[in-house]
Order: structure tokens, then C-alpha cells, then sequence
């Protein structure tokens, strides 16, 4: 009997600050090295005191996501981490715009609440390697594959095996082609464990469509009415797509020519590069169309780019894409605050508002909401609150059918809330119950942070996977 | 005159310093201090223990003397329930009398 084992640093029974670490035979194998949006500095790391870091051998990063790569630099630098590091190509190269903003915003709140500098940053960056979809690295009896996750540009699944035991990480991932990104794959192979993100639970989303339609008329309408409408995202990732969809259709809405979109994301900006070199790592639909009009796709003809609110005149009605996603502070709060009175403004989230964060408060609609600068000052909110989610997570449907068709005998669910995970968990186990006290009996299960998940793997089985 | 207590997280290699007036502070105190230094309290729902740093025995007593120019280590752990961490105590609250020590 071998025993594998899970151990979750951060993202059990939560979304965010994930990071987890698998152990078989004596190899060590960490999976992210995130922050939790909600909480700053120190209070934002998984719990890393909680394992020796000294004694992994590799580090692999899903995405770019803060959630998920934000602490990087933090173990590479601060404690006493000696592994090889690998993320894909693309994510590698907007994770270094992406901290740096990070370290820059974190400064600007408070300078001695800083996780890292720019110098650790840089540091640890020419040591970080990469991995290209569909090719495998072995390095000392740890072999690791990296599939196309969807999610955002570059995020990658890991397939891992470990000394004869397959293991899948799915990091966050979707199976709803976009107008950019292809769906998550399912590996040719079956893993004997799946670790899966568990973010939606077992909600259903509306058809992209609908939804699609559903964002764009409250926009046209709220515009008609002589209201503004700000959508807050992450600069990076769902923002593009929404872009696109808000590029789109204002080359066919001619009444809508003189009323301005701006995306307030000087980050973005310096990422279009990035998303330009790797077109050929998104979807048919958006390489068609760089191929067809042989410019950027990126490059939006009806979305002005502002680096912040000074060139900004707030005059008329507008649509601002302004980060951060989770409204703790920046051009977004900013824009919230000074809207919020207004009942003709409409306030929309597109993305997954995380626990603890005003994007979370505001979704229940208070009539109030505290001012970010001096939160003894209350400012009332009268503008429409509405959320259209288009964060690309699987619901449950398509997690579901994926688990199908990935076929694990051992599935651990991560980054969730503690009662969509349970609901999950549940739904599988029903889904499964059938093969209860069979060979084919399914298990499922959902750690708390620091939990230790023990699996056991009979030698049996082990000489027979090692065999094919 | 002013004393030095110094400690590390225990995922960290680099050590920092809790600077006090007298020859020694209490493990209440100096959590206290470790909390408001690394700016913890954006999350306080986790639970904070002080180990020797020699033995990595840990300081079961909040109201144990510390003698000055000791090291520690400190551990942040998660809570056994969500919303059950202690490290909020040292911020509010009193010293914990152990009521199990003779
Ligand atoms: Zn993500
Ligand atoms: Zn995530």
C-alpha cells in the first residue's frame, strides 16, 4: 500500500489564495502559489507555515490569475522554496506585467504591507521555466503534461504521474467556447485522481447568447436613459472577451456612435502585445478574424484606453471596463462611489465576486455603501445593480460531463465556497452512488485548508498503470 | 533601553525583530506584536502559535515570559472551523488565564 496525499494550503472550501500540494513516493509536487483577493499582505497567503516549501521538487502554475500566481515570488524569494517552477509561454508573459502591477498597487496602499518588491520579482523571474500545451517534461521521476484549460490565455491543466499514479489539476477552467478561447481538453489518458476547481457548485449558467444579449440591451437601455454604466473586472482575462463583445456590437449600433466605451486598464494596454503573439493559442473564431482583417483583434475600434480617471470627462453618458474586479479600491471604486447615487447609472459584474470583497457587499444591493478613502462616510447607492456572470467557469452540467468523460476513480474538489463545493460534492456522490462498494466506486472529496487527504493505492494497481 | 525579541514565520529564512521596553514580554504581547507588524488583521480568522525556536516546542501559555533577545517562530494556521480563528484575541481581547496550570 502507497499512500498519496493531498494537502491544501489555500483554496479548500474557498476561491482564492490557491495552492495545494500533492506527495507519492517521496516527490513532492505543488500546484499554484496565489493570494486571496480579499485580504491583504500576509493575511493573504495560503498557509505556507504550514508546510516545509524547502522540500518540493516542482511548482506548476495553472494561470496568470492573482488567486493563483500572486505568491509566487513570495516563495521564491522568501522562503526557503529550492523546486523548478513552470507555467505555459503566455501565462509567463502577462504574470510579469500582472505583478508588477501588483507590487505597484499594493505600494500605493501601504508600503510596508508588501508581500515582495519589484527586485524579488525580477529575481525570480528569470528562474521560472515554461511548458508547452501537449509536450511533457519529466524531471526526476515527476512527469507533468500541460493541456489547454480555456479559462483565460495560457491557463493550462496539469496531467501528473508520479511514479506510476495520473493525476489531473484542472486549475480553473471552461468548456464554452468564447470569442477567443477554445473549451478545456479532456486528456487521452485517465487520471486515477482529479483535482477540479468547484467555483459555480452545481449552478447552471444561462446560454451565452442570452447572455450575451441580456448585458448588451441593459447597456443600450441604460445609455438611452442618460445613465453610465461601469462594469468592473480583472484587467486581464474575462475583460478581453467582454471587449470584444462590446467592440462588436457598437460597429452595428450606428445610435451609439458618439456615446464612448472606455477601458481603464493601463495594464491591458501594455498586455496587448501578449495577446497578439498568441493568437495562435486561441480559438478558430478569433484567429479567422486576425487572419481576415490582418490587425489585432485586440486592438478595439470603438474602446478608448485611459490610464486613469485624469483624462477622463464625465460629461455624458459612458461605459467604463475598469479594473479592479472586486471593487476594493482603484478606478473602479472610484467610479462607484461617484455613480452610485445616480438611479439612471447600472452597475454590472460580469465575474466571479469573491467573499469578503465590496464586488460581493454590493450584489446585495445595499442602500448604502461605505467610501473606500474615509469608510466613516456613507454614500448612497441608488444606481441598478445587476450581475451577468461571463466568468469562465464550468457550471455544473459541464464539470459534471467533464468528470464523465475524464473518468477518475478519486475526485477533489478546490477552489469553491464551502456550501457550492458541499452541493457539488453531493450531486457527484448521488450521480455515483451506483458504483458504491464496487471496484468502480467513486470518492469525492473536499478538503478544509490543512486537511490532510490520504489516499491509498494498492501496489496492484500501481504495477498495472506502470505497465501500460 | 530598549530590547529585541527576534522571529521568523516558519515558512520564511530571514528573521525580524519585536522591539520592547524591559527584560522580557509575554507571549500575548509579542503575538500581539507579530499580528500588528505583518499587518495580519485584513484576515484575523486564523490562529497564531509562538514555537522555540531550538525545540519547536510550542508556547502553550499566553502569559509566559519571553526573555529579551530570544528567538521564536511563529506559525499561522488555519482555523479548526471557518470564522473560528483566536489571533483575533490579541488584538481585543485579554490575556487567556490557563486555568489548567497549578
Ligand atoms: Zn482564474
Ligand atoms: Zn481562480
Amino acid at each position: 500500500m502507497d499512500q498519496f496525499r493531498f494537502f491544501c494550503l489555500g483554496g479548500g472550501n474557498e476561491v482564492g489564495r490557491s495552492s495545494h500540494i500533492i506527495q507519492f513516493k517521496g516527490k513532492t509536487v505543488m500546484l499554484d502559489a496565489g493570494v486571496h483577493p480579499a485580504f491583504q499582505g500576509m493575511a493573504s497567503l495560503p498557509f505556507y507555515d504550514e508546510f516545509d516549501l524547502g522540500t518540493v521538487d516542482v511548482l506548476l502554475i495553472s494561470h496568470f490569475h492573482l488567486d493563483h500566481a500572486a505568491s509566487l515570488p513570495y516563495v521564491m524569494q522568501k522562503t526557503n522554496f529550492k523546486g523548478r517552477v513552470f507555467m505555459t509561454h503566455p501565462t509567463k508573459a502577462i504574470y510579469r506585467w500582472l505583478l508588477n502591477d501588483f507590487v505597484r498597487v499594493t505600494a500605493i496602499d501601504d508600503d510596508s504591507n508588501q508581500l515582495y518588491s519589484d527586485k524579488d520579482l525580477k529575481d525570480s523571474f528569470d528562474r521560472i521555466e515554461t511548458i508547452d500545451f501537449h509536450s511533457t517534461i519529466e524531471i526526476d521521476g515527476i512527469r507533468f503534461t500541460a493541456y489547454q484549460a480555456g479559462h483565460v490565455l495560457g491557463a493550462a491543466m496539469f496531467f501528473i504521474e508520479i511514479a506510476g499514479i495520473k493525476v489531473l489539476f484542472t486549475g480553473d477552467f471552461s468548456r464554452e467556447e468564447d470569442r477567443h478561447l477554445s473549451v478545456a481538453e479532456v486528456p487521452p489518458v485517465r487520471p486515477d485522481v482529479l483535482i477540479t476547481e468547484s467555483t459555480f457548485g452545481t449552478a447552471t449558467h444561462e446560454p451565452r447568447e442570452e447572455k450575451e444579449k441580456k448585458l448588451t440591451t441593459m447597456i443600450h437601455s441604460t445609455l438611452a436613459n442618460g445613465g453610465r454604466v461601469l462594469m468592473p473586472v480583472f484587467a486581464l482575462g474575462r475583460a478581453q472577451e467582454l471587449l470584444l463583445i462590446l467592440d462588436e456590437y457598437w460597429s452595428q449600433h450606428q445610435d451609439l456612435e458618439n456615446i464612448k466605451v472606455y477601458y481603464a486598464s493601463d495594464l491591458a494596454r501594455k498586455c496587448l502585445a501578449v495577446y497578439q503573439t498568441y493568437i495562435n493559442m486561441m480559438n478558430e473564431n478569433i484567429r479567422k478574424k486576425f487572419r481576415d482583417t490582418n490587425k489585432n483583434p485586440f486592438q478595439f475600434q470603438y474602446i478608448k484606453n485611459i490610464k486613469n480617471l485624469s483624462k477622463f470627462d464625465d460629461f455624458q453618458p459612458s461605459v467604463v471596463v475598469a479594473s479592479p474586479g472586486m471593487l476594493q479600491n482603484g478606478v473602479s471604486r472610484a467610479l462607484l462611489e461617484k455613480w452610485a447615487p445616480d438611479p439612471r447609472n447600472t452597475l454590472i459584474m460580469t465575474g466571479y465576486s469573491v467573499e469578503g470583497t465590496m464586488a460581493k457587499e454590493i450584489l446585495l444591493e445595499p442602500t448604502e455603501i461605505p467610501s473606500q478613502q474615509n469608510p466613516d462616510v456613507l454614500i448612497p447607492r441608488r444606481m441598478t445593480v445587476e450581475e451577468i456572470s461571463f466568468a469562465a467557469h464550468v457550471d455544473y452540467e459541464q464539470n459534471s460531463k467533464f468528470i464523465e468523460l475524464v473518468n477518475p476513480k478519486t475526485i477533489v474538489l478546490v477552489h469553491g465556497e464551502s456550501n457550492p463545493m458541499g452541493r457539488l460534492k453531493s450531486a457527484l456522490l448521488s450521480k455515483y452512488s451506483k458504483y458504491k462498494n464496487t471496484p468502480d466506486e467513486v470518492k469525492v472529496y473536499n478538503p478544509r485548508n490543512c486537511e490532510d487527504l490520504l489516499v491509498e493505492f494498492k501496489g496492484i494497481k500501481i504495477a498495472k498503470a506502470m505497465g501500460t | 533601553m530598549s530590547s529585541t525579541i527576534f522571529y521568523r514565520f516558519r515558512s520564511q529564512k530571514d528573521l525580524s525583530r519585536v522591539q520592547f521596553d524591559g527584560t522580557g514580554i509575554t507571549v500575548f504581547d509579542l503575538k500581539r506584536e507579530i499580528i500588528l507588524q505583518n499587518k495580519l488583521n485584513s484576515n484575523l480568522d486564523f490562529v497564531l502559535t509562538l514555537l522555540h525556536s531550538d525545540t519547536n516546542e510550542p508556547y502553550d501559555d499566553d502569559n509566559t515570559v519571553i526573555p529579551r533577545s530570544s528567538s521564536v517562530i511563529a506559525r499561522r494556521s488555519p482555523p479548526m472551523k471557518k470564522g473560528r480563528g483566536t489571533a483575533g484575541r490579541y488584538l481585543v481581547g485579554k490575556p487567556r488565564i490557563n486555568r489548567t496550570a497549578p
